[in-house]
């Protein structure tokens, strides 16, 4: 479980996040819907201890890790794997590389294991064949599921999503959701999903948050959205591509 | 006018703030590096990659250098000399002047450009991809993995590369000379020999380490506080070099000031 405490978040005088409270159950698909740079990015980092909140508290099953250092992170983030807007892959490993590095930074695994653990996060996505590629020679698809094979590698309880299908041909974004809700299925792993599109969010989401300058202005199941009287969300249903 | 002035100034103040603050994020990065200096065992693969790439990218450059700074001093100093008729003089004047000062100056600012360049925009591409923090989320310290190899492979690398352009930069004096000024090579290398003292090396050799430090961390500091997308790793870049090469430049001064100071008691 994660949550935020009335978390705020500021850059120099700029108020990105204004006393944000929210919480993340496990096992369950929470989308954050919202336009872009009101600070989804922002908000997923804040929940990795990337960022710290000017003021105000994150709790990762129950433990308060906001003034954690870096060394007592790790346990926590080891609980949560986490796929960037861009990706973040190494450019210079190869698909396999990109997926062992942390393996063999972080845990004390035989070879075997490593091996075993890629091989299954390969064939889950749907990668084989490609495993000496490097990540510029795939399409984007397959390089946004080297980012979730990566991610899932640790065995995770809770995977973060940031913009998962941005950027993506509407193919592809389908089989990035499939993925989202095949992993919730089968292996009951909770998710949160950072995004701009609307479809992403009924797709897939238990519930959904909205931010809108730097609040949350709703935050229910997904078809509750439309009884929502909030102007903002009244013309985001009616022009979903703003 | 009085509001112009008041607005410059409070611009100003937030200048000085925003300076005083870089300073000191700058100092902790600093901090953090030398803290995680065990790691290079750890990333010893790393410390030879950057070790090599360092070598290989800026020997030319460097050589090229140190070519120019020997022949330069002998048509500059030793047509002076000539006309005193002191020509014989020529070596003892190229090897001060290359050892102590030009050499380590010349080549300082050239790896500056370099290893700085490379460092900050390699990391600053890094940043804005979210590359470093992929590495802090999923447990590497980034400082180890990335700056720590960085700082370790240029306080290497530099000393060998500088002692190279002494040497090469007091070869083509002497040829310089012997062509220029019809000077023959033996009594050239004579009045190098004789004139070196170990104090002179001291001088010449304790600068590489220090820029090396200096250039590491200025240029990977920049790297590493990238913002603003493609536009800031330029921005960065350009900062890298600029304030590394700066470094180079007051450092320079300051080592041989203190130190011949020291040694003339
Ligand atoms: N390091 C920083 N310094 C100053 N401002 C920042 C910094 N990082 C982000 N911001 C600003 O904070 C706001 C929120 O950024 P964030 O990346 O979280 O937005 P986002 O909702 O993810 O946007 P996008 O849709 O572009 O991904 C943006 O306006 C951005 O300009
Ligand atoms: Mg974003």
């Amino acid at each position: 479980m994660i949550e935020l405490r009335n978390v705020s978040l500021r850059y120099g005088a700029r108020e990105i996040l204004k006393n944000v409270s929210l919480t993340i159950e496990d096992k369950k698909v929470k989308a954050i819907l919202g336009p872009s740079g009101v600070g989804k990015s922002t908000i997923i980092k804040l929940m990795l201890g990337l960022i710290k909140p000017t003021s105000g508290q994150v709790l990762v099953d129950d433990v308060d890790i906001t003034h954690f250092s870096e060394v007592e992170l790790f346990p926590i983030r080891q609980k949560m794997g986490i796929v960037f807007q861009g990706n973040a892959l190494f450019d210079s490993m190869t698909i396999t590389e990109n997926m062992s590095f942390f393996l063999r930074e972080n845990l004390n695994l035989p070879e075997e294991e490593i091996e075993a653990r890629v091989k299954e996060q390969m064939k889950f996505a749907g990668l084989e064949g490609f495993e000496n590629n490097l990540p510029d020679s795939l399409s984007g698809g397959m390089r946004k599921r080297v980012a979730i094979g990566r991610a899932l590698i640790f065995h995770p309880t809770m995977i973060l999503f940031d913009e998962p299908t941005a950027g993506l041909d509407p193919v592809s974004s389908k089989k990035i959701l499939d993925l989202i809700k095949r992993l919730q299925s089968e292996i009951g792993l909770g998710a949160v999903i950072v995004t701009h599109i609307l479809q992403d969010v009924f797709a897939v989401a238990d519930s959904v948050a909205v931010l809108y300058q730097g609040k949350i202005i709703f935050n229910d199941a997904p078809q509750k959205l439309y009884d929502s009287t909030h102007s903002f969300i009244t013309s985001f249903l009616s022009n979903p591509e703003d | 006018m009085w509001k112009l002035a008041q607005a410059y100034s409070a611009s100003l103040e937030e200048k000085v703030k925003e300076i005083a603050f870089s300073m000191q994020d700058f100092l902790f990065f600093s901090l953090r590096a030398f803290r995680a200096l065990g790691a290079s065992k750890r990333y010893w693969r790393d410390v030879l990659d950057q070790a090599y790439i360092c070598g290989t990218e800026s020997l030319p450059i460097l050589m090229v250098s140190a070519l120019s700074i020997g022949s330069l001093i002998v048509i500059e100093v030793g047509h002076q000399l000539a006309e005193f008729g002191a020509k014989t003089m020529t070596g003892r004047s190229v090897a001060l002047s290359v050892v102590r000062e030009i050499s380590p100056l010349v080549a300082g600012i050239m790896l500056a450009a370099r290893v700085g360049a490379r460092n900050s925009s390699e990391l600053g591409a890094m940043q804005i991809s979210e590359q470093i923090d992929a590495l802090r989320a999923f447990g590497t310290d980034p400082i180890a993995k990335l700056v720590v190899p960085r700082l370790v492979a240029s306080f290497l690398m530099f000393v060998p590369l500088i002692a190279l352009c002494d040497i090469v930069g007091l070869i083509s004096g002497a040829y310089l000379a012997e062509w220029d000024l019809h000077l023959d090579r033996g009594i050239y290398w004579n009045s190098v020999v004789d004139i070196l003292r170990p104090m002179d090396w001291l001088v010449g050799f304790s600068k590489p380490p220090v820029f090396a430090i200096g250039i590491s961390l200025i240029s990977c500091y920049t790297g590493f506080s990238t913002t603003g997308g493609t536009a800031g790793v330029g921005k960065s870049t350009i900062k890298g070099i600029v304030y590394s090469s700066a470094f180079v430049l007051v450092m320079n001064f300051y080592l041989s000031k203190v130190i011949l100071d020291f040694m003339r008691g």
